[in-house]
């Protein structure tokens, strides 16, 4: 069942540029040979009527001299005399009555004297016959003499086989350098075609020689045909982006393992140390809240990592519904409200925005992250803003709070997992450095886009979400 | 008040059942799908506390086998996945809550007592009381020793949420959800400074002090002498 599923592979580039010149050689040759021999048999046609006329006149010269009254035996005389140096051609001669005059010797001729007699001999009305495994051209021409009451018809017709003959051993030549040609062509084509491919394989093996701990090789655009270069080029940039996912992938293994052993390595510590002699109750108990902080502080960093993980891996789909943003951004004001007040800090909310398909959950969460992390990042006296926007089927929300510039560097950066501006600023208050990350995934879910900005010491998140129209699903 | 516990990994069994008894339970505990499918549907229990990662028969089965059979116990269950197929599927197949692995005792425990109230009557009061505290629910106002307390609208639903559920503790995830509707986890103290703005109002000024924060925990709201 798979195997009838599976598309056949297309034809090797090979086969199919051999196979197409192959066709189009033959073709050409076939079409000049045929215009060669016609028009070589239009030469002969032309060939012989003019032998024919040369013919002709000569018998009208004998038959003009002639005296006035007949003398059979002297004009049958002129007759033979005629066309003498003439080889192959033959004629008979009759007069009004259909009574042959003279015939010379050769084919039977009154096989074309039914024809309708002409005037003068045409190449391209000539009749052509066989008679006892000969061709012949001929034609039937009416003589008339000015003053002259009896005209006399005369058959000429001349032998072609000569002709015949050269035409055929021309075709054959012909029809042998076509093969040959053809194949000459196709054997060209087939070896310009692997010739040409020979960049590709150069390629394919640099290529093989990417492993996944060189992944920093890149190939040379400007080291192969300019027809490879593009390939070359997107190969490059997604050679680009899985160096970059690999490598984030290794620190987010190698921040997990960071993360995990402090907090472990306190621990144990820790009850080692209390363990090591006996203690009063309430040192005890003051170890076991201080683990507990610890512990809680773990199990957050597990939750985000696993809603990381699943974002990822598109496990978590947003479940849509009609999210009003303004409403959500006033419950988080009502919700951080006191905080921000205790830290000197007042929330603003500007414009608005209409309501938008969105899973109201994530979209809460990912803006009270960024809310979160304004207030905190926001020196007392000042002013958290959102603002709403709409334009163009986007809405747009900008989280903005005057504070400290972030250098350019670490914008587009804010949003990697475990990333801190502030390598020492670790742990302590900031959680675990992965709520920028989730507000990024959450946005990502809903195909919307997010940037970090800093605009005239201001630092802005600028998320940008499409309005998806309502399904009804 | 007896509940069931059915949980295959040792360590968390054990500490479920020592925590749930501590708190006033009774608890059977099974550590084996089999074991918890035959308890579940032979003894009888407020409550099932249910891990849906069993290596014989998962949660599910006994959950829809405890609803085909037309028992309505409450089920709360655990699950260590945070998919969100797994909440829907638990809830559709009749469970009543759940509680995602890792979490905090205080907040199963806080869980499970709102599930064992569910089934009483509600309080149809308009007015709560502890101590001198009262409580106007219709004019949302609240007096200490007859003494008019401002509040704000979000202060009273907490105070209110204290109130009503007096001598527990109420773990901040908890209050966060009930009194704001955010269900997650945020990095900041938010329901602490609430707390603390609260009791500005209510504890200061007055004797005795009935917030009480219990530390690792939550906060609880209790009159003296009484728990």
């Amino acid at each position: 069942m798979s195997a009838e599923r599976t598309p056949r592979r297309p034809a090797s580039l090979a086969l199919r540029v051999t196979v197409f010149i192959g066709i189009a050689t033959t073709l050409i040759f076939l079409v000049f040979g045929w215009i060669v021999e016609r028009s070589i048999e239009h030469h002969f046609a032309e060939q012989d009527a003019d032998e024919l006329r040369v013919v002709v006149a000569a018998i009208r010269h004998a038959l003009l001299e002639g005296p006035s009254e007949r003398d059979e035996a002297s004009l049958q005389k002129r007759l033979a005399g005629a066309v003498s140096g003439h080889h192959g051609v033959f004629f008979s001669v009759a007069d009004a009555s259909g009574k042959q005059v003279y015939a010379s010797p050769g084919p039977d001729l009154s096989e074309i004297s039914k024809l309708a007699p002409v005037s003068h001999v045409d190449a391209n009305a000539l009749f052509v016959w066989q008679d006892q495994q000969k061709t012949y051209r001929g034609a039937v021409v009416r003589i008339e003499f000015d003053g002259h009451v009896v005209p006399y018809t005369v058959i000429v017709a001349a032998a072609m086989d000569f002709h015949l003959h050269y035409l055929m051993s021309f075709q054959r030549t012909l029809w042998l350098a076509t093969l040959l040609a053809s194949f000459a062509a196709i054997l060209a084509a087939w070896l310009a075609v692997y010739q040409g491919h020979s960049p590709l394989r150069g390629l394919s093996s640099k290529i093989r020689g990417i492993s996944s701990d060189r992944l920093h090789l890149r190939l040379a655009s400007n080291q192969v045909p300019i027809e490879l270069a593009e390939l070359v080029e997107s190969f490059n940039a997604m050679l680009q982006r899985i160096e970059d996912g690999f490598r984030r992938l290794s620190n987010f293994s190698a921040d997990i393992a960071h993360e995990l052993r402090t907090p472990v390595t306190n621990l144990t510590t820790q009850t080692q140390v209390v363990l090591s002699k006996a203690r009063s109750i309430e040192e005890y108990r003051e170890i076991l809240y201080s683990n507990l902080e610890e512990y809680e502080r773990m199990a957050k960093m597990i939750g985000d990592m696993l809603f990381l993980a699943q974002t990822d891996n598109l496990l978590l789909k947003p479940e849509r519904s009609s999210v009003d943003l303004v409403a959500e951004v006033q419950a988080l004001f009502d919700y951080f409200e006191a905080w921000a007040e205790e830290r000197g800090v007042s929330l603003r909310l500007d414009g608005s925005a209409p309501a938008l398909q969105g899973d109201r959950l994530m979209l809460r969460r990912a803006l009270s992250n960024l809310l979160s992390n304004a207030i905190r990042h926001t020196t007392p006296g000042q002013s958290v803003t959102i603002s709403l926007a709409s334009e163009n089927n986007l809405v747009r929300i900008r989280v903005e709070n005057p504070g400290s510039d972030i250098p350019p560097e670490h914008l587009s950066r804010l949003f990697d997992r475990f990333y801190r501006v502030d390598p020492s600023r670790q742990r302590k208050g900031d959680g675990a450095g992965l709520g920028l990350s989730i507000v990024k995934s959450i946005i990502d879910a809903h195909e919307g886009r997010i940037v970090a900005m800093c605009v005239n010491g201001r630092a802005v998140f600028e998320i940008a979400l499409p309005q998806v129209e309502d399904s009804t699903d | 008040m007896k509940l069931l516990i059915v949980e295959d990994e040792s360590k968390t069994g054990d500490y479920l059942r020592q925590g749930l008894m501590e708190a006033g339970f009774a608890v059977d505990l099974a550590r084996t799908g089999l074991d918890g499918h035959h308890l579940a549907m032979t003894g009888s229990h407020e409550l099932i506390v249910l891990d849906v990662m069993l290596p014989d028969i998962d949660g599910w089965h006994i959950v829809k086998a405890l609803r085909d059979a037309g028992n309505r116990v409450p089920v709360l269950f655990l699950t260590a996945r945070d998919c969100v197929e797994d909440r829907v599927k638990g809830l559709e197949l009749g469970a009543d809550d759940y509680l995602i692995k890792p979490f905090a005792f205080s907040e199963l425990l806080a869980r499970v007592r709102t599930l064992l109230r569910r089934g009483s009557a509600p309080v149809l009061a308009d007015r709560l009381q502890v101590a001198d505290l009262a409580l106007d629910l219709l004019r949302r106002r609240a007096t200490r020793s007859g003494k008019r307390i401002n509040l704000t609208q979000k202060e009273f639903a907490l105070l209110e949420l204290l109130v009503r559920r007096q001598g527990e503790v109420l773990p901040r995830s908890l209050i966060a959800s009930l009194v704001w509707d955010m269900n997650f986890d945020s990095d900041t103290n938010v329901i602490d400074v609430a707390i603390r703005r609260l009791r500005a109002k209510i504890d200061d000024d007055f004797e005795p002090k009935l917030i009480y924060t219990v530390r690792g925990m939550g906060y609880t709201l209790e009159a003296p002498g009484v728990g």
